[in-house]
């Protein structure tokens, strides 16, 4: 019997959306259930683990095992998970807030250790779920429900922050451009190691509609004259300050993922302890 | 003497940890009881620390209050210690002649009436071994001579630490044994030892600390992904389960802080695996929001709070049994967990075992409290013992037959059959939002109520489970002492001291202190017209707890309660003890 060919409806939940009409976040949505369909992989074999936010509602809207954790957290929810079950597809997402303001010291430590998920981060430049405070990537003067005199601070730029700190894949979407984003969580998922998809998914009840006008008059593919394996020119991307880069910006192979580290550890504990049973072990303690 | 207690006080480089873990493991070897507690200042190399071991062939329970024997590398650094060493009248003290103090500053307290010799410690080492830092193992040699310590195990235990890597190693040490048993013979008049006439039974026993313990019951109970963030006294937790952890199947991570090692717990207990994180006070105070998150999403998960002095950063090397509040009602919201306290090292051992037990029997998290006083100390253990008692630890996973799995269907129990990643049509939402049966985030007040009372139902049936209160002394006793955790030893030794004095009286000690095993307290309590909470809780944490969680407790119950640090006493427990026994 042939297998049934999984189509992106296989991958939809009954969970009720709670987003607003017109959210960004409905267009990533759709590349996620499409990346799915095209991996083919089982729902039952796939995570998605989630923060807490708007953007991170999404956990609940793929059929697989969802998580919806705790805000800030989904990364190291996501790379226990991968950890235990290395066999597994494991999807984190969430939004800027969440992944880069008060879950930046996971973002940092996950890319360290190249745990092997792919993140989907919805950049919106807002809090959007408490109703419109500044985050971490709105521009600096923006005036927001937070900062009425404009923002005082300079937003952090998460696609150099990867970058420097040894991402193996950085890439960057738009939730306009779902067909180009689902080709981003496919090749981001293949990649074996940490995936960053900061995806450009406008708020339009905060931020206005004019945000995904913004994106496509500044938004910039990159095309074949863009060496994703070079990183001096992806470190050049990351700096533009008036064009939007979309695409993968870098990709590199071969670095040790988190899980592929602790399955040679074993392997090496095995050879030279090799204790068959918590028993044997007690002649450590004679 | 069938009980003697010694110490050593010196600097961080005198050897003095070493020493005394010798001592331990030579009497291990001859089938002897020991018990050792290391004290150590804040510095992290060079500041004064002390090893304070009691030996016996009758079982220790407690440090012993004062010290028969003492060794003194530096007054200096004992006066840092006046606060835990105290010596019994005609007590013995050989201290290091190197140390130029005068006599009369000496800080010990005259009408003691204390033997003091002076030593060549560092003389002998210097000169006649010419390496400086074997006066540690000089010492050895003078303590096992005076005491009658087995020479031959403690060589033993020497070769064993230096191993094959090191026999030029092992050899100085040996020598320096023997001419500190030698000077002993050439310059101290017969009659000075203090004999320990204890018989060992011979058949080894095994040393551990209540760190080690804890991990190692968490390894035999099968954890597979234990995550950790370095803090005092849990760190050893993090070590052992780093070296021995991968051989068995599993992986440590040592994460970029508290919050994410509770958080790849979760992530790997959800995905299937049996999870552990451990930490101390201030550590578990950042990890509540995510064990709100274990509960409510009915996540097996055992967390470790190995507590010391707090509020705050505290006094981190030293013990107190004050994060009770902490464990019982931390994080927001009304969330079931279960709250285990083991009372000496095996506990720690068969603790572990139990949490996973109830963890993945319950699908809930369950706080281990340790503290300071048991993870650090050394203990000797029956190695029967350890393995008596045996436990299926098992999650109850769901059955799919094809039709509507509900995550969270409400049962009489409150537990629902759980799926993992891999189950075919087992995929559901978890989250920490309030949830329907299948998962899907509410916010009806309705299904909250519901929802809240199929998690309180675990708790009920977790208070039913068998074996987690310990009682001690005289069944029929008028006078009871509650205790809970590391103070259970001096009580346990206080209870026995006063029914040799004739009085009558009963120690209660739950190892279940999160739900409460009512019944059985209450059967504990009959009779019982007076009771005395006894804690190392400023606040009197448990005192306060029992009165809000507990209805069955005598009219007449009186709270001992003082902050931690300086070990619980026997005679501190044995006054309490002589007061409301009297009153009888």
């Amino acid at each position: 019997m042939e297998p049934v060919k999984l189509t992106a409806k296989d991958y939809k939940t009954s969970v009720p959306i709670v987003w607003c009409p017109g959210c960004g976040d409905f267009g990533v949505l759709n590349a996620m259930h499409q990346a799915a369909a095209e991996l083919a992989i089982p729902p039952e074999n796939l995570m998605v683990v989630s923060g807490i936010g708007c953007s991170s509602r999404i956990g609940g809207y793929v059929n697989a095992f969802g998580f919806n954790t705790i805000h800030g957290r989904a990364l190291p929810i996501a790379s226990g998970a991968k950890l235990a079950r290395p066999e597994m597809t494991v999807w984190a997402a969430g939004g800027d807030g969440d992944g880069y303001s008060i879950g930046t010291n996971h973002f940092v430590h996950t890319i360290r250790r190249n745990s092997d998920l792919t993140y989907i981060v919805m950049d919106n430049n807002i809090y959007g779920l408490t109703k419109g405070q500044v985050s971490p990537t709105t521009p600096h003067g923006d005036v927001t429900k937070s900062t009425p005199m404009g923002n005082p601070d300079r937003p952090l730029n998460p696609l150099a922050l990867a970058l420097e700190l040894g991402a193996t894949f950085i890439a960057q979407g738009f939730s306009g451009n779902v067909k180009h984003l689902r080709d981003l969580i496919v090749q981001g998922t293949r990649h074996k190691g940490f995936a960053l998809i900061n995806v450009k998914s406008p708020c339009v009840t905060f931020r206005g509609r004019q945000e995904f006008t913004v994106v496509r008059e500044h938004g910039v593919y990159l095309d074949e004259s863009h060496d994703p394996s070079d990183w001096n020119q992806a470190h050049e991307v990351t700096q533009w300050s008036e064009k939007i880069p979309l695409g993968v910006i870098y990709k590199i192979e071969g670095v040790p993922t988190l899980d592929q580290v602790a399955a040679d550890l074993q392997e090496k504990a095995r050879e030279k302890q090799h204790f068959e049973s918590t028993k044997d072990l007690l002649r450590i303690f004679h | 003497m069938r009980d003697v207690t010694l110490a050593i006080a010196g600097s961080g480089g005198d050897g003095v940890i070493t020493a005394g873990d010798f001592i331990v493991q030579a009497a291990a070897r001859k089938g002897l009881n020991a018990f050792m507690l290391k004290s150590y200042g804040p510095q992290i190399r060079g500041g004064e620390s002390s090893a304070r071991i009691r030996i016996s062939d009758r079982p220790l329970y407690s440090q012993g209050d004062f010290v028969d024997f003492l060794v003194v590398f530096s007054w200096k650094d004992l006066a840092r210690f006046l606060d835990e060493i105290k010596l019994r009248k005609g007590a013995v003290v050989l201290y290091d002649e190197a140390d130029k103090t005068p006599p009369e500053e000496f800080p010990i307290d005259a009408e003691l009436g204390a033997e003091l010799i002076p030593v060549p410690f560092k003389k002998m080492a210097a000169e006649e071994i010419k390496v400086p830092l074997t006066k540690n193992m000089v010492a050895l040699g003078v303590i096992a001579e005076l005491l009658h310590l087995p020479l031959d195990a403690i060589k033993d235990a020497v070769i064993k630490k230096f191993g094959k890597r090191k026999p030029e190693a092992a050899e100085v040490n040996i020598h320096a044994i023997d001419l500190g048993k030698k000077w002993v013979n050439d310059n101290l008049p017969k009659g000075t030892q203090i004999v320990l006439e204890a018989e060992g039974t011979d058949e080894p026993k095994l040393v551990m600390t209540g760190d080690d313990a804890v991990a190692f019951g968490a390894l035999h109970a099968g954890v597979k992904v234990f995550a950790g963030y370095p803090i005092t006294p849990a760190s050893p937790i993090l070590e052992f389960l780093s070296k021995w952890l991968p051989n068995f199947g599993g992986t440590v991570v040592q994460t970029e802080d508290e919050i994410a090692a509770i958080s790849y717990a979760i992530g790997a207990s959800w995905a299937g695996r049996q999870a552990m994180t451990a930490s101390s006070g201030p550590g578990i105070a950042l990890k509540q929001e995510a064990l709100g998150l274990a509960g409510i999403a009915e996540i097996p998960l055992v967390v470790v709070n190995v507590q010391r002095v707090g509020p705050s950063t505290g006094i981190p090397s030293k013990s107190e049994q004050a994060d009770l509040y902490q464990a019982v009602g931390g994080t927001p919201g009304d969330i079931p967990r279960v709250v285990l306290a083991p009372s000496d090292v095996e506990d720690n051992f068969q603790v572990a075992i139990e949490a996973f037990y109830l963890a993945e029997k319950y699908q809930i998290p369950v706080i281990i409290l340790s503290d300071q006083f048991l993870g650090e100390r050394s203990e000797t253990i029956d190695e029967k013992v350890l393995f008596a008692r045996k436990r299926v630890i098992s999650r109850q996973l769901a059955k799919l037959n094809g039709g509507e799995y509900k995550r969270y269907k409400l049962t009489d129990t409150g537990v629902s059959p759980m799926t993992i990643p891999g189950m075919r049509g087992g995929q559901y939402i978890t989250s920490g939002l309030e949830h329907l049966e299948d998962g899907r985030p509410t916010s009806s007040g309705t299904i909250h109520q519901v929802m809240s009372e199929k998690r309180a139902r675990k708790l009920h049936l977790i208070a039913e489970e068998s074996g987690f209160v310990r009682t001690y002394g005289d069944p029929e006793a008028e006078l009871a002492i509650l205790a809970w955790g590391s103070s259970k030893g001096a009580v346990r030794e206080a209870v026995e001291a006063a029914a040799e004095q004739g009085l009558k009286v009963k120690a209660i000690v739950p190892q279940l202190i999160y739900p409460l095993p009512e019944k059985v307290l209450d059967e504990a309590l009959q009779g019982v017209k007076r009771a005395v909470v006894i804690e190392l809780s400023y606040g009197a944490q448990f005192y306060r707890f029992l009165r809000a969680y507990y209805d069955g407790l005598p009219a007449e119950t009186y709270s001992y309660a003082r902050g931690g640090a300086n070990p619980l006493l026997v005679s501190e427990v044995l006054e309490q003890i002589q007061k409301y026994a009297q009153e009888a």
